[in-house]
C-alpha cells in the first residue's frame, strides 16, 4: 500500500467546497446472530462539517457505535450494511471494497476509541504505535517517525514528550493514555474524527481536560468531529449538533441550544429530565422499562412502549421523520406538540383507554 | 454526632510496596491516610472523589473485605476491632455492600434465588416462612418479580442486576448499606431507577447509606452530607446544599465545576463560530476551572496540602511570592518548572476546620461544613449554577 495522495492538496479541496465532510444517508445494518437476523443500525443519516462538533447520544445498544464502525469500514464479520450511504468528499465509501473503503478511511477518518488501554498495544512503545500509520503509508524513516512521534505527543500536550515515546502504555495515566489515542488518530492529519466515548473512562477534571484539547486541535485544524457518547452533560458542553439514537434510529436531530430548551421528541425531554439535577431533591423522573432488545422490536414506534405522550397510532404506525422547526428533525407522530411541551391530543376513540394498559404495575419495578 | 450509625475515626489504610529479591517493604500506597467520619442513622453521607482517592478502599475497610492499618470504626458506638468472632459475624449483617458491577458482581453460575438466599445460608439464619418465601420477598422489595427467581444473571438487564445486588445486600436486614458506584454501570434512564429505589428502600427500612460515586449529579441528588475526598483524604465535608453551593476547597470547586452540566448555554469549550449555534450566545459565562494533570501517586503523596502540586488557587495568593533568596532569582525556578505556592501549602497539611464565614444560612445544629485548606476564608463559588 504505498501512499499516493498527498494529504495536502486533498484537504484544501474539501475545505472550499464548503459542504459536509462526511455525510451518511439512510445506514442500515444488520448483524447475523443465532437469533436470526438482528437490525442495529435502521435508516441513520447525518452530515459532519468542517469545525463543527457532531454528537450522537445513546444509551447502550442504541447503534451508535455500530454506526461509526460502519463507516470505517471496521464492522465484523457478522454485520453487513444493507442499506445506505457513506459520502466523504463525494465519494460513497460502501461501494468500494474492504481494502479500498479502510484505506481512504485512513487517510482522512480517524477513530478515538473509549478504552485506551485496550486500543494500545501493551507490548509496543507508544512512539512505535503512533507512528505506525506514518510508517506504512508514507514510508517514513524511524528517525523521521520518532520525530513525528515526539510532534504529535506535544500536540496533544503530554509533558516531557521526548523521553515519553519510549515509553509503554501502562506507564502513562488514563487521561495520558487518551492522548496517546487521541495523538494516534491525528497522524494522517484526518479531516474527520470520531471518537467513541472518549471520556468515559476518565474522572471528571481529566475529562474536562481532554474534551478541551480535543476542541482546541479541532479548532485549528477545522475538523470535524463526531462525538459518541452518553452523557448529555458533554454534550452540552462541547457539541454543537445532536442526534439522538434510540433503538438503531435517530429519533431526533437538532443543534445543541434548542434540543434542550425544547425537546422535539419525548425520548430525549424524558433523557433530560432524568438526569439528577441540583435542584431536585424528590423522586427522579425515570423512564420506565429499558430499551428493547433489538431482536424482539416492539411494533410502531420503538420507544413507545416507554414514552409517557403514547397514543393508539405509535402502537402500530413507524413514525415518519417530521420537521417541526427550520434545522430539526424529530421521530415522533407528535413532534409539533412534545416540542411545543404540551402532549398530544387524546385518542378519540376511548381517552381511558390506554391508562390500564400502563397503570397496574406501579410497585416502583421495572414496569413502573 | 448524637446519632451517628457508623462513625470513623482517623482510619488509616497502607498497602506495603515490596520490591528487591527479599520483597522487603519499600513503602506504602497511602489509600485511605487519616479519615475520620460520621453517618447519621437514616442519612445517606455521599463520598466523591477522582479514582485514586481512597474512596473506593474506604469503603472495603468499612464492610470489612479490608483491615485498618491504624484508627477505627464504630458501628452503632462500638468498636469493630475490639468484637469477637460472634460479634463481628453480627457485624457483618449489619453492614452490608453494593457492588459497583452488576455484570462481574453476581455468580453467572447462581440461581437469583440462589444469589439472594446465599446470606441465609452463610450466617445459618431460616427466615420465617422458609428461605424461598423471603427471597420472593425481597425480589418484590426491589421491584423484581418474584416468579424469576429461578433465572440466571444473564436473563436480566444491567439495571434488574442492580436490583439483584441491592435485593442480596438487604437480605439480612442490615443497618447500613455501602454503595460503590452503584449505578455508574448503568444507562441513564435506568441510573434513575435504581437511585429511587434506593430512596424509597431508605424511606421504608430506615437504612443509612454510605454512597460513594464519583457522579457529582448523582451524589448531590440523593445525599444529606457529603464528603470530598482526595488522595486518601477528606477535604471538605458538609451538609450537601452547603457543599455543592458554597464549596470552599479549591479542588471541590474545580470538581463541581469539570462537571458537565446538561445546559448549553454552560460550554465547557467555546462554541465554534457557527450561524445555526448563535443561540448559545453566553458561552463564555462558565469559566470552568480545569486542572493540569492527573492526581499524584498516593506512594509519595506531596508534602503539605496533598492538593497543592494541582491546586489553581495557591500560585495566585499573594502569599505564593518566592523568598528574596539571591542565589534562586525569579528566573531560576520558573526554569526549572517550579510552581509557586505558598510555603504553609508546601510543608502543613491542612487540618479539617469548620468554614470561617458561616453566615451564608446554613442550619446551625446539622454537620457543620468543614474544609482542608490553609486558604479557605478567600474562597469564592466560582460558577452558580441555573
Amino acid at each position: 500500500m504505498s501512499a499516493v495522495t498527498n494529504p495536502g492538496t486533498r484537504q484544501a479541496s474539501d475545505a472550499g467546497a464548503g459542504g459536509p465532510l462526511l455525510e451518511v444517508t439512510d445506514l442500515a445494518v444488520e448483524f447475523r446472530t443465532p437469533d436470526g437476523v438482528v437490525r442495529a443500525v435502521d435508516g441513520l443519516s447525518y452530515r459532519v462539517e468542517a469545525g463543527r462538533t457532531l454528537a450522537i447520544v445513546g444509551e447502550s445498544g442504541s447503534g451508535k457505535s455500530v454506526s461509526s464502525l460502519a463507516v470505517l469500514g471496521l464492522l465484523p464479520d457478522t454485520a453487513r450494511v444493507t442499506r445506505g450511504s457513506v459520502r466523504l468528499a463525494g465519494t460513497d465509501l460502501l461501494t468500494l471494497s474492504r481494502k479500498a473503503h479502510r484505506a481512504r478511511c485512513g487517510d482522512q477518518v480517524a477513530m478515538v476509541f473509549q478504552d485506551a488501554l485496550a486500543a494500545l498495544n501493551p507490548v509496543h512503545t507508544v512512539g512505535y504505535q503512533l507512528t505506525e500509520a506514518l510508517r506504512a503509508r508514507q514510508g517514513l524513516s524511524r528517525g523521521d517517525a520518532r520525530r513525528r512521534a515526539v510532534e504529535l505527543l506535544d500536540l496533544v500536550k503530554v509533558p516531557n514528550a521526548k523521553a515519553r515515546v519510549k515509553e509503554y502504555p501502562h506507564q502513562f495515566s488514563g487521561g495520558m493514555r487518551q492522548r496517546v489515542m487521541i495523538a494516534s488518530a491525528l497522524a494522517m492529519d484526518p479531516d474527520v474524527l470520531i471518537a467513541d466515548e472518549p471520556t468515559t473512562a476518565l474522572d471528571v477534571t481529566v475529562q474536562a481536560q481532554v474534551l478541551r484539547l480535543l476542541a482546541e486541535i479541532q479548532a485549528e485544524r477545522q475538523m470535524g468531529l463526531v462525538l459518541i457518547t452518553h452523557d448529555l452533560g458533554v454534550v452540552a458542553g462541547v457539541a454543537d449538533d445532536v442526534t439522538v439514537m434510540y433503538a438503531g434510529r435517530a429519533v431526533e436531530q437538532a443543534p445543541v441550544a434548542p434540543t434542550y430548551t425544547t425537546p422535539a421528541h419525548p425520548y430525549t425531554r424524558a433523557l433530560l429530565r432524568s438526569i439528577p439535577s441540583a435542584s431536585g431533591t424528590g423522586r427522579l423522573p425515570v423512564i420506565p422499562g429499558r430499551p428493547p432488545s433489538p431482536a424482539a422490536m416492539p411494533s410502531g414506534c420503538p420507544f413507545h412502549p416507554r414514552c409517557d405522550a403514547v397514543r393508539d397510532i405509535c402502537r402500530t404506525e413507524v413514525p415518519p421523520l417530521a420537521t417541526p422547526a427550520e434545522g430539526r428533525t424529530s421521530a415522533c407522530h407528535f413532534a409539533e406538540d412534545i416540542m411545543a411541551g404540551h402532549d398530544p391530543a387524546p385518542d378519540a376513540a376511548a381517552a381511558d383507554a390506554p391508562a390500564p394498559n400502563d397503570g397496574p404495575n406501579n410497585g416502583g419495578g421495572d414496569h413502573e | 454526632m448524637s446519632d451517628g450509625v457508623l462513625e470513623v475515626r482517623e482510619l488509616v489504610k497502607h498497602y506495603p510496596v515490596r520490591s528487591g529479591l527479599l520483597r522487603r517493604s519499600t513503602g506504602a500506597v497511602k489509600a485511605v491516610d487519616g479519615v475520620s467520619l460520621t453517618l447519621e442513622r437514616g442519612k445517606t453521607l455521599g463520598l466523591v472523589g477522582e479514582s485514586g482517592s481512597g474512596k473506593s478502599t474506604l469503603a472495603r475497610v468499612l464492610v470489612g473485605i479490608e483491615k485498618p492499618t491504624s484508627g477505627a470504626v464504630l458501628v452503632d458506638g462500638e468498636d469493630v476491632a475490639r468484637l469477637s468472632r460472634a460479634g463481628r459475624k453480627q457485624l457483618r449483617r449489619d453492614v452490608q455492600m453494593v457492588f459497583q458491577d452488576p455484570y462481574t458482581s453476581l455468580n453467572p453460575r447462581m440461581s437469583v434465588s440462589e444469589i439472594v438466599g446465599e446470606p441465609f445460608a452463610i450466617h445459618g439464619i431460616d427466615p420465617a416462612g422458609g428461605r424461598r418465601a423471603a427471597v420472593g420477598e425481597l425480589l418484590e422489595l426491589v421491584g423484581l418479580d418474584p416468579d424469576h427467581a429461578n433465572r440466571y444473571p444473564h436473563q436480566f438487564s444491567g439495571g434488574q442486576r442492580q436490583r439483584v445486588g441491592i435485593a442480596r445486600a438487604l437480605a439480612l436486614r442490615p443497618k447500613i448499606l455501602v454503595c460503590d458506584e452503584p449505578v455508574s454501570a448503568l444507562d441513564v434512564s435506568v441510573q434513575g431507577q435504581v437511585i429511587n429505589l434506593l430512596e424509597d428502600l431508605q424511606a421504608e427500612l430506615g437504612l443509612s447509606y454510605l454512597f460513594v460515586a464519583h457522579d457529582l449529579g448523582v451524589v448531590r441528588h440523593i445525599a444529606h452530607d457529603v464528603a470530598v475526598m482526595y488522595l486518601g483524604r477528606i477535604v471538605e465535608q458538609g451538609p450537601e446544599a452547603e457543599v455543592y453551593d458554597g464549596a470552599q476547597h479549591p479542588y471541590t470547586q474545580a470538581l463541581l465545576s469539570a462537571v458537565p452540566v446538561p445546559d448549553p448555554s454552560v460550554r465547557l469549550v467555546e462554541a465554534s463560530t457557527s450561524e445555526a449555534g448563535s443561540a448559545s450566545s453566553s458561552g463564555v459565562g462558565g469559566a470552568a476551572i480545569v486542572l493540569e494533570g492527573d492526581p499524584p501517586s498516593p506512594v509519595d503523596p506531596p508534602s503539605g496540602c496533598p492538593f497543592h502540586t494541582r491546586c489553581w488557587l495557591a500560585p495566585t495568593l499573594p502569599e505564593a511570592q518566592p523568598d528574596p533568596i539571591p542565589s534562586y532569582p525569579l528566573t531560576d525556578r520558573a526554569d526549572a518548572g517550579l510552581r509557586l505556592v505558598p510555603t504553609a501549602c508546601e510543608t502543613d497539611g491542612p487540618a479539617l476546620v469548620p468554614r470561617p464565614e458561616a453566615g451564608s444560612g446554613g442550619a446551625p445544629g446539622g454537620a457543620s461544613h468543614v474544609v482542608a485548606c490553609h486558604f479557605a476564608r478567600e474562597l469564592a463559588a466560582p460558577r452558580v449554577e441555573a
